[in-house]
């Protein structure tokens, strides 16, 4: 049996303690009664102790430091055959396009996993995970990691979770890329998780490589076509293809390549897009740290991940995964007698519309100082310090229905005594 | 005054048949006129013959046996000792000390039992019989003596709308009844010696004085367990009864009760202690024939 607070019980013992001392101490000084001889008691002071206590007096005080003691127990809050006592482990498995094997990640959690602990799936969202599920595989993803996503989601859950454990472990199974951390990595880690973290390394994937050349069939006189042509893009072997049409077959295939990118960028309306209700102007489009200001026509609504948005938060271009490539939808249509293609801001925001899936990868690792601050020092996270316990017992309602049974019953024999004295 | 109830009769029943046949007879030949059963110090002309005296100016011719006077030509008149009645008061102290245990009043009850007890033996005797309620706060409630039948009953019914308390003192009450006897139950813990001082008057003018002195039993045997005891006339007083002290306590008890029975003897008063752990009738039988006989 456990408590969910043990120093309520410890304070009801004290009171029980100091009930039982006043009870002796006032046992001490008898009531006052009416005894018409008392003219021939002889003279003594009041202050004379009782040195015999009744039976009646026994019981009254056991009857009260029952009452105390079942208060104490109610709040203290007892939990049988409950899971406390255990460590709980929160296990955020990465599954990113870091990730070199699935099966390396599964068997590090079949190796860390036991019942009831909490499994975790991450890349740029994180997803909770059945154990069973992810000892099998957990399917990766093309997208990036996140080591913030993961921690931000881990310690959440653990929050949640902490009422079923006396100590929490944050295991993190990840290749630990340096693309997976951040700025925020290093202060969510310091701030928001108390204890040490166990991290896991798995293999990475390796960088796949990217020439960066587009192939393009766009004329010259395309403003998109001018501005790679200017920008030297072009090329006959390229691991981006741009086409200003519908997607072929063809390109279909060629994008299902690992490394390569189509970029589906019509120059007039498209099937693929979907029209919006009231075509509007836009001042300006957004893609990473490249920023593109000019007046441009918005007619289409597109949805998924998101790559640039218009200068009000709408997706102006996504990607999707497309077997082990992309494709990219640019829903931004330019004006065939218009110069902006040609500014080097322009060139900029092209930049990032031609990143590889994900965007790039340095295909470094995390530094051994990161990863040592990311691991930390010292004991596991108590539940305690995770936050406020919520967990309920069972027991307590029935301790405070027999400390008033017992109330009523100490009520009685204080009745009884005082009609016998 | 409302008439007794049968219920109120029924309660001292069984009390009022264990002192049938009690004879509360006079310590001393009474001087009252009127005829009872009580020897009379008066010489008369009842059919119970005593002696003859020679015939003296101013007796009465009539008295004369005019049998004796044609056989020897003597005058002598016939004697005989008169029977009288002996109106009795029962005094009984309400003060709260009576009022013993709190809740219970056992010492109280016993005493309402013994002033029936007593009522109903001088009542059965054809004295004149009646009541005095002392001690308590207000006009004392007194019952002239009365011969009448219910008079027992009236008694009871008067005592049992009594509640005792109060710290009035007794003497003035005493002192003030003309009655030839009077029965004081008290437990003595009020004015005692003016209560005293009253009795010895009443003795010296040729009344007859009996003091019942009303024990209760948790008095002389008080509770084992430390008391914090508070004196229920004297709330100043506040003195702890503890096994240290309950031999001292018990030696004074005593010692007071035997100066008490001394003093009161002394002064002329027939003293009778009585405890409530006693029965009520036999109280009654020990306050009216006393095992030392009845003086002439």
């Amino acid at each position: 049996m456990s408590w969910l607070a043990p120093s309520a019980l410890a304070l009801g013992g004290i009171a029980a303690l100091v009930i039982g001392a006043l009870h002796f101490i006032t046992r001490s000084e008898p009531r006052p009664e009416q005894f018409p001889t008392a003219r021939f008691i002889p003279e003594r002071p009041l202050r004379a102790r009782a040195r015999r206590l009744a039976l009646s007096d026994l019981a009254l005080l056991a009857l009260r430091a029952a009452v105390i003691l079942s208060l104490a127990a109610a709040v203290a809050g007892p939990l049988h055959g409950g899971v406390r006592g255990r460590v709980l482990r929160v296990v955020p498995l990465d599954r990113s396009r870091a990730v070199a094997s699935a099966r390396e990640v599964a068997d590090s959690a079949r190796a860390l996993l036991r019942e009831g602990d909490v499994v975790i799936a991450f890349d740029t969202g994180a997803t909770l995970v059945p154990v069973m599920r992810a000892t099998d595989s957990v399917p990766l993803s093309s997208a990036p990691g996140s080591l913030s996503t993961a921690l931000a989601a881990a310690i959440g859950i653990a929050t949640r979770a902490a009422d079923r454990a006396d100590s929490i472990e944050l295991v993190l199974v990840s290749p630990f890329a340096a693309d997976e951390a951040d700025d925020a990595t290093p202060r969510i880690r310091e701030t928001a998780w108390p204890g040490r973290i166990r991290l896991v390394r798995v293999g990475a994937a390796p960088v796949l490589p990217f020439n960066g050349g587009v192939e393009s069939a766009a004329p010259l006189d395309d403003p998109v076509g001018a501005a790679i042509a200017l920008g030297g893009l072009r090329a006959s072997d390229g691991s981006v293809r741009l086409t200003r049409a519908t997607p072929s077959p063809a390109d279909s295939a060629w994008a299902r390549t690992a490394g390569h990118v189509l970029v589906h960028w019509p120059a007039g309306p498209d099937a693929a897009f979907t029209r919006r209700a009231v075509a509007d102007t836009v001042g300006g489009v957004v893609a990473g740290d490249a920023v593109f200001v000019a007046r441009l026509a918005r007619p289409w609504v597109v949805e998924g991940h998101t790559i640039a948005r218009w200068v009000d938060g709408e997706a102006a271009a996504v990607e999707r995964e497309h077997g082990d490539g992309c494709i990219r939808d640019v829903a931004i249509p330019l004006d065939a007698a218009s110069d902006v293609t040609l500014r080097p801001a322009f060139h900029r925001f092209l930049g990032a519309l031609l990143a590889p899936c994900g965007g790039a990868r340095s295909g470094l690792a995390l530094t051994n100082d990161a990863l040592s601050r990311l691991r930390g020092a010292g004991a596991l996270a108590t539940a305690s310090s995770l936050g406020p316990s919520r967990q309920a017992s069972s027991w307590t309602p029935w301790l405070l229905a027999l400390g008033a049974l017992l109330l009523i019953a100490e009520l009685g024999a204080r009745r009884v005594r005082a009609s016998a004295s | 005054m409302a008439r007794p109830s049968a219920s109120q009769a029924a309660s001292y029943g069984a009390l009022l048949d264990a002192v049938r046949g009690v004879q509360w007879r006079a310590r001393r030949a009474v001087t009252n006129a009127i005829a009872g059963t009580h020897h009379s110090t008066q010489r008369g002309t009842s059919a119970e013959f005593t002696e003859y005296r020679l015939y003296r100016q101013g007796d009465d011719p009539r008295r004369l046996d005019w049998r004796v006077l044609a056989r020897s030509d003597r005058a002598y008149i016939r004697l005989a000792t008169d029977r009288a009645v002996l109106p009795t008061t029962i005094v009984i102290d309400a003060s709260a000390s009576m009022a013993y245990p709190v809740g219970g009043a056992t010492k109280w009850r016993f005493a309402v039992n013994l002033a029936v007890g007593l009522a109903a033996a001088a009542h059965a005797g054809g004295d004149p019989v009646g009541l005095a309620v002392a001690g308590r706060e207000g006009s004392p409630a007194t019952l002239a003596p009365r011969t009448r039948r219910g008079v027992v009953a009236e008694i009871a019914h008067v005592l049992d709308t009594v509640e005792p308390g109060g710290t009035t003192p007794l003497a003035p009450v005493v002192a003030a009844l003309r009655t030839a006897r009077i029965a004081l139950i008290t437990d003595l813990l009020g004015d005692a010696d003016g209560a005293l001082h009253a009795a010895r008057i009443h003795a010296v003018g040729g009344g007859e004085f009996h003091l019942i002195h009303v024990v209760a039993a948790e008095e002389i045997d008080p509770p084992r367990r430390p008391l914090l005891a508070v004196d229920p006339e004297r709330s100043e007083m506040r003195r702890m009864l503890l096994e240290t002290t309950r031999a001292a306590y018990e030696s004074r008890f005593a010692e007071w009760r035997s100066d008490m029975a001394h003093r009161w003897r002394a002064a002329g008063a027939a003293y009778t202690e009585v405890r409530t752990d006693e029965a009520a009738a036999h109280a009654v039988r020990r306050v009216a024939e006393p095992a030392g006989g009845i003086q002439r």
